[in-house]
């Protein structure tokens, strides 16, 4: 680790696949956030890889895409609605959960990840 | 938790997993961030396992579980490692006591260490638990919202508090970490007190954990720490501190040292409470300052009789009285204590002034018989002294005045900050010692006179301007401002008449300041008097153009200037004799009465119907006078003298040389009344300077069986010559008849002033109260001067009299109304 932080952090599903995103897009989630805080010095902190045990790869593909789409789109008003297929609903769901991050929650149309379990 | 299948997706299976395990990984990753290891481990790990306990309903379970971790910790390590650091000399010893520098020494750094200590096991506590917390996020988020739980770094840092710092030290004393903390930091500070220097870094991180841990979870501003526990004893000691600070300071320094003490404890204390303890403190410690080492002492310092504020004002020490009056203006917006000291000062400065005055000025009962005429002049006979000493007095005394007035006013704005209600009370008391000496107006009136008649020569139009404003300064302070207007038209006629003002723009500038500052009434007749002047010299010189285009071209002819004066406008009293007696005409020589007679037919040809009386005491001559001296030589010179005394000289025209006149029959030829013959005939013979007529015998005084002969070797270095005689015609303090007279006057004057400001009140209102009569009377005056009840109701009951009022009968209480 250099004094300086790297801009760019790799984030690690639990089934092996790895994404690297800007930093400052990941800490929109609290817990990607505190797990990469250098002044707790975890070992994340030190090596910036997150390895997220519980996500699949393709949870945490469709977490980063979103955490892409919100860096973008973070100062705008209008925003195209970001396309989340139904089955991901209730695994996106919980990863918001897990990951701390409201804004996900919003994104992610409740009534189909219910009916979804439902069925 | 990987996805199964794609079309089927089951909710997450609880994991039930015995929350043993979990929680021994977890509790082995805290101890590891207690004892900084944090890098060898995975948030993620930890969260996770966090994250799935409380998914699976034990989140209580790990609260209480961690808690109970953390208190373990605190009691089993922190605590004893503190307890380590305690040396027995800070338990011995509870207050900061005085003693020998050696046990100072070592107990200061026994203190250092202890706080230190405490101070790193606090941060390390706060940091660990910011990590702990961290981890357990999901825990509290979930936990604290369902279960109404303090966090858990707010439950640790209550555990902190307990278990680290209000435990006691050791089973056999109850003595806290918390108390040996407060004494060390309190024990510091008085150090510091006394001028050592102290690591205030150090403290103030101590203060900081004061600060940061409360005593309910619940956070309260009020319930910190630092203000329930390290605040009252803080001010407690501060304020025995300075108790003794006071006595001692009061006993060994001056007021000014005093003072100087007083303001950088002050900036000391709160550049204390900024850097090493908490600005919370800031408002409590300067309360301190302020009762013990102000408000009980400051009446004191203010007092003292050596180098108190009175020693401060006498030698313009305007740093020391600006710190006074920072120190005053703390304790109490009005300044009560500093503003009586000064107006005392003030006011006992003024009394000396006026007792100079008095001193300077006893009034001669001799009369005055031979004067010069002016203060300024120092020639002329012992006999002039007195009076001319009286003049010098009162020209002195505003002078005083306006340099203690100037002194205060710098003061006042350097050290008072200009502050309003000081300079109130400044006024007053400058008002109070100026109105005290019965005779400013006169004196004031005197020093305008002296100024415009010859102290403005050479002075620059700002210089005049000035210090005419200084002077109406002081008339602001004058209460009967009548008995002034009386004063002043007095010396402003003779100022006028005999031509003696340096300037004329000066003395316009006087009238219109005096008009700005006491109003249009006041200086109505002044300008009169201005205007009378003006008219005059137009006068005089259309009777020229009359008198040539006459063709009367007599080249002995006496060239004629005249001041007609409207007789209601100027102050006649003072050109009519003395006794008041109407004066008889004097016999004027004929080349003299036919300029007259042909001035009054000029005069009364162009404004009929009008009565002119001459005033030959207040007129003067240039005549033309030549001498044969016994040498042979013959000497001219132009003599500038008074009317009267032209009427003399020119007698001597007719008699031959080395005859005489007696006294009287220079009294029957002109009939000059006897007072005014006495004195100019003093001037002419007996002045040393100045003698045209030679007297035998030669005295001082002029007897009416005296004999004058013409003085032909009069000698004088100068052409013109300037027999200055006039009877009062220099401006100078009256004497104590006088004075009685102008106050007899004055009264009448009031009188009148009185009854028609009654009569004013009355029209307008009809029908008014007594008491409110007297009130409105009063205000309307107010301007002019302050009238005696008495004296309104004497006016009243007259108009009442001669039926202008009535009283109304069968009114409660008593009312008037008014007669059309």
């Amino acid at each position: 680790m250099s004094s300086s932080p790297s801009e760019y952090v790799t984030l690690l599903s639990g089934d092996g696949f790895e994404f690297v995103i800007p930093r400052s897009a990941a800490c929109v989630s609290g817990t990607i956030r505190r797990m990469l805080d250098t002044s707790n010095n975890f070992s994340e902190a030190i090596s910036g890889r997150c390895v997220l045990e519980d996500l699949s790869g393709i949870v945490l593909e469709k977490v980063c895409e979103y955490l892409c789409y919100n860096e973008k789109n973070k100062d705008q008003n209008v925003v195209p609605d970001m396309e989340i297929p139904p089955e991901l609903c209730l695994e996106l769901l919980m990863a918001a959960d897990y990951l701390d991050s409201t804004l996900l929650f919003s994104c992610i149309p409740c009534q189909k990840a219910l009916a979804y379990k439902d069925e | 938790m990987a996805m199964r299948a794609r079309h089927k997706i089951r909710a997450p299976r609880k994991a039930l997993d015995d929350f043993d395990t979990s929680w021994s990984t977890l509790a082995a990753s805290l101890r590891e961030i207690h004892t900084k290891n944090a890098s060898s481990l995975s948030f993620e790990e930890l969260y996770r396992n966090a994250y799935k306990l409380v998914i699976s309903s034990r989140g209580n379970d790990l609260y209480e579980c961690v808690k109970d971790l953390e208190r373990e910790w605190l009691e089993n390590v922190v605590r004893v490692r503190l307890a380590a650091s305690v040396s027995p000399s800070l338990l011995l010893d509870r207050t900061p006591a005085d003693t020998l520098d050696q046990s100072n020494n070592e107990r200061r750094a026994a203190g250092e260490r202890i706080l230190a200590a405490i101070k790193e096991a606090w941060e390390d506590h706060q940091l660990c638990m910011g990590m702990i917390t961290d981890v357990l996020m999901y825990m509290d988020r979930v936990i604290c919202a369902d279960h109404h739980k303090p966090s858990i770094y707010v439950a640790s840092m209550c555990l902190f508090r307990d278990c680290v710092l209000r435990a006691p030290m050791r089973p056999d004393s109850d003595v806290s970490l918390l108390d040996v903390l407060k004494s060390a930091v309190l024990f510091m500070i008085n150090l510091e007190r006394t001028g050592h220097i102290i690591d205030r870094q150090l403290i103030r991180r101590c203060i900081y954990m004061l600060e940061g841990l409360y005593e309910t979870a619940t956070e309260e501003e009020s319930a910190k720490l630092y203000l329930t526990v390290f605040q009252p004893m803080f001010i407690e000691t501060s304020r025995d501190f300075y108790r003794a600070e006071g006595e001692r300071l009061l006993q060994l320094a001056d007021a000014a040292t005093f003072c100087r003490s007083a303001s950088s404890r002050i900036a000391e204390e709160g550049e204390r409470c900024r850097f090493t303890l908490s600005p919370l403190s800031e408002r409590g410690i300067q309360g301190v300052i302020d009762t013990e080492l102000i408000e009980k002492r400051i009446a004191d310092v203010i007092g003292l009789a050596e180098n108190g504020v009175k020693h401060m004002l006498d030698h313009d020490r305007v740093g020391d009285l600006a710190n006074v009056y920072v120190l005053v203006a703390r304790i109490d917006k009005t300044k009560t204590t500093l503003t009586l000291a000064v107006q005392r000062r003030i006011t006992e400065l003024g009394d000396e002034i006026n007792a100079t005055a008095k001193t300077f000025s006893h009034p001669t009962p001799t009369p005055k018989l031979n004067e010069s005429h002016g203060p300024g002049k120092k020639k002329g006979d012992d006999k002039d002294k007195p009076v001319n000493q009286q003049t010098v007095a009162a020209v002195k005394w505003v002078d005083d005045i306006l340099n203690l007035k100037r002194r205060i006013d710098d003061i006042w704005k350097r050290a008072f900050e200009s502050d309003q209600g000081m300079q109130t009370s400044i006024t007053n008391s400058f008002s109070e010692f100026i109105n005290s000496n019965a005779r400013s107006s006169e004196y004031l009136s005197l020093f305008f006179d002296e100024n415009l008649k010859k102290g403005l020569k050479g002075k620059t139009d700002s210089e005049v301007d000035a210090l005419l404003e200084n002077g109406i300064t002081l008339l602001r302070y004058v209460k009967d401002k009548d008995l002034f207007e009386t004063y002043y038209k007095k010396h402003l006629s003779r100022r006028l008449l005999m031509k003696r003002s340096v300037s004329m723009d000066a003395e316009r500038q006087m009238i219109s300041k005096m008009k700005m500052e006491v109003g249009n009434q006041f200086t109505q007749r002044l300008e009169a008097m201005f205007k009378d002047m003006a008219v005059s010299d137009d006068l005089s010189a259309s009777y020229r153009d009359y008198v040539y285009r006459m063709g009367d071209q007599d080249p002995k002819r006496v060239e004629l200037e005249i001041s007609v004066l409207t007789s209601t406008m100027w102050p006649m009293e003072i050109m009519s004799s003395k006794d008041g007696t109407a004066q008889l005409p004097c016999l004027y020589p004929k080349e003299i009465e036919t300029v007259k007679q042909s001035f009054e037919k000029f005069y009364l040809n162009k404004h009929s119907g009008r009565k002119l009386s001459w005033q030959p005491s207040m007129g003067t001559a240039d005549i033309r006078a030549v001498f044969r001296r016994s040498d042979g030589k013959i000497a001219r010179h132009e003599l500038n003298v008074s009317t009267y005394a032209m009427i003399i000289l020119l007698l001597f025209n007719d008699v031959p040389i080395g005859e005489s006149l007696s006294f009287e029959e220079i009294r029957t030829r002109t009939l000059i009344p006897d007072h005014d013959l006495i004195r100019n005939l003093q001037s002419l013979a007996v002045a040393p300077k100045t003698r045209v007529l030679r007297k035998d015998p030669t005295s001082k005084d002029v007897k009416p069986t005296d004999q004058f002969f013409y003085n032909q070797d009069f000698q004088s270095m100068f052409t013109k010559v300037r027999i200055g005689v006039v009877s009062s015609a220099g401006n100078k303090i009256e004497t104590q008849s006088e004075r009685k007279e102008t106050e007899k006057k004055m009264n009448d004057e009031r009188g009148g002033s009185i009854e028609a400001a009654i009569v004013r009140v009355m029209k307008q209102r009809k029908k008014l109260v007594h008491s409110q009569l007297i009130t409105e009377v009063l205000t309307q005056l107010a301007s002019r001067f302050v009238p005696d009840v008495n004296m309104i109701k004497k006016r009243i009951e007259s108009l009442i009299d001669r039926e202008y009022l009535e009283r109304i009968s069968d009114s409660d209480p008593p009312a008037y109304g008014y007669v059309a």
